[in-house]
């Protein structure tokens, strides 16, 4: 038997994983807790056992095509954001982030200590596919505007690049909805084709010169108060795994949450830092009767988005109890140290 | 035998008006969106959306009629020193190379496209088109009607290598002087 | 087991050899792609192929290229480049070369609104070719005219090789179309200043209009026809620059602006109908498909060249080339010209660029200024003998009299200039930088 368990251990796996942004993408493919750097560390902690080839989006296959693309066994593995799976699991958003919903320290509870990662992989198991939590990019980002907003009116009418369910919402406020590839942002709105632009944070926001093209800095996170980057892997290939090198792969992945969630906050403050001295960038939070709204408009959607689907209700209910519960507590403990 | 070349070619040429079709609506369909939110800042998603989907039956169904119409690119630097027969034997590995690679990948995304049906998918964003299947149906489909075409012309060349002097034209309605 | 290298070099080979014995290119490429997956993977690299088609098919800024095509089709098939061209040449008729300028001015302004070579070459060479025999311009100077003013419009914006480009190098088609603008001038304005300088050292090579033919119009006629054939294709440039400028249209959705100015100008000069639809519609489809045709028959051979450790041999080789970025960029700009002697542009930037590019981002080169130097590499390809598209489209349309010889003969003072164009890029990358840096893109 002793010899056995050797064979088994020394054996090694080749996987491929494939991502949804492309070459080069901070935080996204590279730095610190990227998914490149995740498979550099299991690399690392199996001594070569496991071999992870990262391919950004585009080098293997588009950016979208990766839950296809693991469901199928082409690949073992995908970076991504669930809610890009919306069209295929409409409940698989909740994995990355709601609107109006928890921030990262509640969203990480939720996650592994309440039924989040057990509601995610049981959503998952029918399409053969298994996930975790592999990074964070914490709060995103209202957007850039070319006007300052003031009152619930402003939005009748303006033209704003946002995709998934904030669109949806804001649609219904009257703004209109124009999907762009992150390519077409700044073109579009520099001139003046779209009104305001949502991408992703500061640090990200400044690489693509947004505040070339538009001023007006919104920092309300609502629409993003946390996003969960996916790691998602084949379960037939995971279930054929040592206990072992799942376990590596666990804990390189909640390694990167920290360490992409730690980056992220710091890069985000120098940036935005750098935006509002250097660079004539107004931030500020949305006024609130925009902001209360908005979370009447996205209370009312989402409810009826979990009663028209039954998988999405079971994640809603579990989400929405853990979100009261961990809200009593923030209230007291985190609020009123915030205001300090 | 010209019947039968025809009657494939024919095929081609029904579905490829259909792409033709698909055109004028790109045409029109992004210029209205531009216009329609320009002017009154409208712009639903679905219509948005239906911007791309138009391009993949214009691409996938214009594969087989481009060659059809000849239009395929090729370097004639020796070819148009061949004799006639061997011009034809040329004909003739071309085309059967082209049913070939029609074939492989018309099989290979019948899984894709079936995978895409089971799950029902969909647009991610609210508001989207719904049935991603049947924009994904078209690999196949463009790739079949290539494998009709590849045979066509198969056949085309066999005659020719068999007398040179046979000429199985297709039956162009339209002239092709407009290539690329 | 076969080394993989020996696989690709294979594959690369096969590709060639296929090509040379007539077979369409794309069919070349899917096979070559197709056998050496196989032999170096057995199936299981190709599960990933359809994927990869959808990709392509579904790519949102490829939807310019219909657009695109369709207006020049439909400028093509209504004639208004064809009266545009004569009202400019008698314009300009006093001057020895004038001919000539006029019809590199009309290359400028029909590659200002529309970006598609076969069009323009074909048309201006149906048009002139014989006038010029006429008016005693020597053969291979109005070839060489002929070809480098039809292929001018890839350089100039809007473009088709850029929009291919900027999804390449990942960077926006508004930056690539700023980027190329005073590119493209440079270059119409030195073939301009050729031909001035041919007009006073070899006048006899490019005759002025004789003062009789020109007599027939008076003055004011003239202008009011320049006034009203002019109007026509200069709307356009303003309907596809000017949307982008003036906030209307994202630069993808800027080419529908121009397909429909097209259809309109069509329609005001009561050419429209449904024949005129047809024969533009089935022109689009079939450059559009065979465009799309090369694109997808490049997944298999791109595909296996990555997973046979392709891109590895490519910087490998990279890496053994002295002299750093400078190095780098003197080799890419040599291979793209070699290549460019049997190669599409289209397999050039989707098959061969994308090697080279993580080479060029380790070294932190300005991918803008890198795609409009590979863009004027292109260009140039276009007019390169044996294999310039743009040759073989004036070979179409020649009278018996121009042989393949003159032709040739001609383009080689054209890639000369664009030889030059590249040097003067290169010298002063802000001739690129300038006007995207300014404008903010
Ligand atoms: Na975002
Ligand atoms: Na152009």
């Amino acid at each position: 038997a002793p010899a056995l368990v050797r064979a088994q251990e020394s054996k090694s796996f080749n996987f491929k994983m494939t991502n949804a942004y492309p070459p080069g993408s901070p935080f996204y493919v590279q730095g610190p807790g990227s998914p490149t750097d995740f498979c550099n560390k299991v690399k690392a902690m199996s001594g070569g056992r496991l071999n992870i080839s990262h391919f950004a989006a585009g080098e293997l296959i588009p950016a979208l095509e990766g839950f296809n693309a693991v469901a199928q066994g082409t690949v073992e593995m995908n970076a991504a954001n669930a809610y890009f799976w919306a069209g295929n699991i409409p409940a698989a958003q909740f994995f990355t982030t709601v609107p109006f919903g928890m921030n990262t320290q509640g969203m990480m509870a939720w996650l592994y200590q309440g039924d989040g990662l057990k509601l995610w992989h049981e959503l998952y198991e029918p399409h053969g596919l298994i996930a975790f939590p592999m990074g964070n990019t914490g709060v995103q980002m209202t957007g850039w505007f070319r006007e300052p907003i003031e009152s619930v009116k402003d939005l009748d009418g303006l033209k704003m690049r946002i995709p998934g369910l904030a669109g949806k919402v804001y649609s219904e406020l009257g703004v209109s909805v124009r999907l762009l590839p992150g390519g077409e942002i700044f073109p579009a709105l520099e001139r003046g084709v779209i009104d305001a632009a949502e991408f992703v944070g500061p640090f990200q926001d400044r690489r693509l010169g947004l505040h070339n093209a538009a001023k007006y800095y919104y920092t309300t996170g609502w629409h993003e108060p946390t996003n969960v980057t996916e790691l998602l892997i084949n379960k037939e290939v995971w279930d054929s795994l040592p206990k072992d090198l799942q376990m590596m792969i666990q804990m390189a992945a909640q390694a990167s949450v920290l360490e992409s969630l730690s980056w992220s906050e710091a890069n985000n403050a120098d940036a935005l830092k750098d935006l509002v001295e250097n660079e004539g960038v107004i931030a500020q939070p949305l006024p609130e009767p925009i902001v209360s709204r908005l979370k009447e408009v996205t209370d009312d959607t989402l409810a009826s988005m979990a009663n028209a689907d039954p998988q999405m209700k079971k994640v809603y209910d579990s989400y929405m109890t853990f979100k009261k519960k961990h809200a009593s507590w923030a209230a007291l403990s985190e609020k009123p140290l915030l205001n300090l | 035998m010209k019947s039968v070349v025809h009657r494939l070619e024919w095929l081609v040429e029904s579905l490829g008006g259909l792409a033709r079709l698909c055109i004028l609506a790109l045409v029109l369909l992004v210029a209205t969106n531009v216009i329609l939110r320009y002017l009154f800042s409208i712009g639903p998603v679905a219509l948005q959306e239906l911007e791309w989907h138009l391009v993949s039956p214009i691409a996938l169904l214009g594969l087989s009629y481009s060659m059809k119409h000849r239009a395929d690119v090729r370097i004639d630097f020796l070819y148009e020193r061949f004799p006639a027969r061997l011009c034809a034997a040329s004909d003739l590995i071309a085309a059967l190379l082209t049913v070939a690679v029609g074939a492989i990948i018309a099989w290979l995304s019948l899984a894709y496209v079936n995978q895409a049906y089971n799950l029902n998918e969909g647009s991610p964003d609210p508001g989207g088109l719904p049935m991603r299947y049947l924009l994904k149906a078209f690999i196949p489909l463009g790739f079949l009607l290539l494998v009709i075409q590849g045979i066509a012309d198969s056949l085309r060349a066999i005659a020719r290598i068999h007398d040179p002097a046979t000429d199985l034209a297709p039956e162009n309605k339209l002239s092709t002087e407009t290539s690329a | 087991m076969i080394a993989h290298e020996w696989i690709v070099l294979g594959m690369i080979a096969g590709f060639l050899g296929l090509m040379l014995i007539g077979i369409p290119v794309a069919i070349s490429l899917a096979v070559s792609g197709f056998v050496a997956g196989y032999l170096g993977f057995g199936t299981t690299l190709f599960s990933l192929m359809p994927a990869r088609l959808y990709g392509v098919v579904t790519n949102y800024t490829l939807l310019a290229i219909p657009l695109f095509v369709f207006m020049g089709v439909m400028l093509e098939k209504s004639k208004v480049a064809e009266n545009m061209l004569e009202t400019i040449g008698k314009a300009m008729g006093g001057l020895n070369g004038g001919m000539g300028l006029a019809i590199i001015l009309v290359g400028v302004l029909m590659g200002a609104s529309t970006g598609i070579v076969g069009a323009t070459v074909v048309t201006v060479g149906l048009l002139t070719l014989p006038a010029l025999m006429r008016r005693g311009y020597s053969n291979s100077v109005s070839c060489g005219v002929i070809c480098s003013s039809g292929t001018l419009g890839q350089i100039i914006p809007p473009s088709l090789v850029l929009i291919l480009l900027s999804d390449i190098v990942g960077e926006s088609v508004g930056a690539l179309f700023a980027a190329a603008f005073i590119p493209g001038l440079v270059l119409a304005l030195i073939y301009m200043a050729y031909l001035l300088v041919l007009g006073v050292i070899k006048p006899e090579t490019v005759p002025a209009i004789p003062a009789s033919e020109r007599d027939d119009i008076d003055g004011t006629t003239l202008a009011k026809k320049l006034a009203a054939d002019v109007f026509p294709p200069l709307m356009l440039v303003i309907a596809v620059l000017g949307s982008i400028v003036g906030g209307i249209a994202a630069p993808t959705e800027a080419a529908s602006m121009g397909a429909l100015g097209a259809l309109i100008i069509a329609l005001a000069t009561r050419r429209l109908n449904w024949p005129l639809m047809k024969e533009t519609l089935h022109g689009t489809l079939v450059i559009t498909a065979m465009v799309f045709f090369i694109l997808l028959c490049a997944q298999p051979f791109s595909l296996s060249f990555r997973g046979l450790g392709g891109e590895q041999m490519v910087h490998t080789l990279f890496e053994m080339l002295p002299g750093g970025e400078f190095g780098a960029i003197l080799f890419l700009m040599a291979l793209l010209f070699v290549l460019g002697f049997f190669l599409e542009w289209i397999e050039i930037s989707y098959i061969a660029l994308p090697m080279f590019l993580p080479v060029f981002m380790n070294y932190g080169t300005d991918m803008v200024w890198l795609a409009i130097m590979v863009a004027m590499n292109l260009q140039m390809s276009f007019l390169t003998p044996p294999f310039g598209w743009a040759l073989f489209f004036l070979k179409g349309v020649a009278p018996p009299g121009i042989t393949t010889k003159d032709i040739y003969l001609g383009a080689i003072p054209f890639v000369l200039l664009q030889a030059l164009a590249l040097v003067v890029l290169f010298q002063f990358p802000a001739l690129v930088t300038w006007l995207p840096d300014t404008i903010g893109w």
